[in-house]
């Protein structure tokens, strides 16, 4: 970049500054939502305030931002599968290697964890991965849902919603189960039942953390002055790293804990009685 | 069933539950299989790549191994043929010297029979000659001269065929 270029892009930096700070000057200071901040907050918390019309079910928005990942992974693996994967190569091109490097590395993930039994494990926590990953991600784009009360919301990650957290939990300390029944029987049920705490540290932790970031971008937002500027570290630096962050953390938990429930027992072995020792009385004899 | 806390909705979790499973069934089938499909063909075809040039290496070393044998046995058996082929030259020398001694003792064995029947023939003919001349002698004396002339002159001849006796022993 030679000092021409230079001198360009600060201007053009300089003048998208000076345009943001107008905005923030010239704007009221009343923000952009019309409830107050504790209404926002208890239902970002909750979901008991704004619900989602689904074929005469109110649900929460964050079911509904699990449909819409649910549809935008299906059109897109759909658009993959008939228009990239017929025409992989031997020598791969970049899609390619990005697609064979998520696979791999969830493959990689469960035989490295999970070695005894692995086939379902690998596909599970690349679809959990996927889905934790890609709905957490979808909070960046601000997707608007209709309320019942005819609000316009933007859709949160879907496990924000303490239900989607909590199915995600659950689902995966069934599955951690059914590894163990499949590689130990019994054995593997009782395995598993020890870990009794696991469902809800995982889910409570998936909400958790889903959760503040949302909390933390819903806060951002709610604030005129803040919405400038700040939401491109806070939001979108922040979203990814906890999209990131959880999806590794809850793939590696399952695939640990899998193969731990499924490693088949160790054999018992045989004492080795240690010779027995003269007694000093007879040693001085 | 929303009279949970924290609002908490078990309908609403199996509606999460069965959105997952549709995913996982979508995911696995459309994107996570085929991928892992390709990645273990592929791997395959280079393994099979690999173990073919293993095998192509192993047959090269095989067939590297037969030919230094082979070569190692010609060499020995050019080894054998040359100490083989040395022996008969020197067996056909020492026949041809053999030979070549045999044919010379018997060329010195005839000359030596040559000269000696040569001497003796010589021999024959110096006595008839003598024999010859003692004869005229005695004839002359008997004829022309006195006995003591004719003596004489017997005696002169019996020396000269004596003198010419030596002369061809000689």
């Amino acid at each position: 970049m030679d000092k021409k270029q230079k001198k360009t892009m600060l201007i053009i930096f300089g003048v998208i500054a000076v345009v943001l700070l107008a905005g923030i000057f010239l704007t009221s200071g009343h923000g952009g939502e019309e409830e107050p901040i504790q209404v926002v907050m208890r239902d970002a918390v909750l979901h008991d305030v704004y619900k989602v019309n689904l074929f005469g079910l109110e649900i929460n928005p964050g079911l509904a931002a699990g449909f819409t990942v649910t549809g935008i992974l299906t059109v897109a693996a759909l658009i993959i599968r008939i228009f990239v994967i017929p025409k992989f190569t031997l020598v791969p091109g970049k899609f390619q290697s990005v697609l064979e490097l998520l696979v791999g590395y969830f493959d990689n993930l469960s035989k490295s964890n999970s070695p005894h039994i692995n086939k379902v494990l690998g596909a599970y926590i690349f679809a959990a991965g996927v889905y934790i990953f890609t709905g957490t991600m979808l909070e960046l784009f601000g997707f608007q849902v209709v309320t019942t009360a005819g609000h316009s919301v933007s859709m949160p990650a879907p496990l924000s919603d303490i239900n989607g957290a909590i199915m995600m939990g659950c689902t995966s300390y069934l599955f951690i189960m059914t590894g163990g029944i499949a590689a130990n029987g019994l054995r593997g049920i009782t395995n598993t039942l020890k870990e009794y705490s696991l469902p809800i540290s995982m889910s409570f932790r998936l909400f958790g953390a889903l959760l503040s970031g949302a909390l933390v971008t819903e806060l951002v937002y709610y604030f005129t002055a803040l919405s400038y500027v700040v939401p491109v570290l806070v939001g979108v630096m922040f979203t990814c790293l906890h999209a990131l962050i959880q999806a590794y953390v809850l793939t590696m938990l399952v695939s640990l804990f899998y193969g731990e429930v499924s490693e088949p027992p160790k054999p018992k072995q045989k004492k080795v009685t240690a010779p027995k020792v003269k007694k000093a009385k007879e040693l001085t004899v | 069933m929303s009279n949970l806390p924290l609002n908490i909705n078990l309908t609403q979790i199996f509606l999460h539950l069965l959105n997952f499973l549709i995913l996982f069934a979508i995911l696995y089938f459309l994107l996570y299989k085929p991928v892992k499909n390709f990645m273990e063909k592929r791997e395959k075809t280079y393994r099979d790549m690999d173990d073919e040039a293993r095998d192509n290496l192993r047959v090269s070393e095989e067939t590297k191994a037969q030919y230094e044998s082979k070569m190692s046995e010609a060499d020995s058996e050019i080894s054998q043929m040359k100490q083989k082929s040395r022996q008969e030259i020197e067996k056909n020398r020492e026949t041809q010297l053999a030979a070549a001694k045999d044919e010379a003792e018997r060329i010195i064995r005839d000359a030596k029979n040559e000269a000696t029947r040569e001497k003796e023939r010589i021999l024959s003919e110096a006595q008839a000659e003598i024999s010859e001349m003692v004869t005229d002698a005695t004839e002359k004396l008997a004829l022309k001269a006195t006995a003591g002339e004719a003596f004489d002159q017997f005696l002169d001849a019996v020396d000269l065929a004596e003198e010419r006796g030596s002369k061809h022993e000689q």
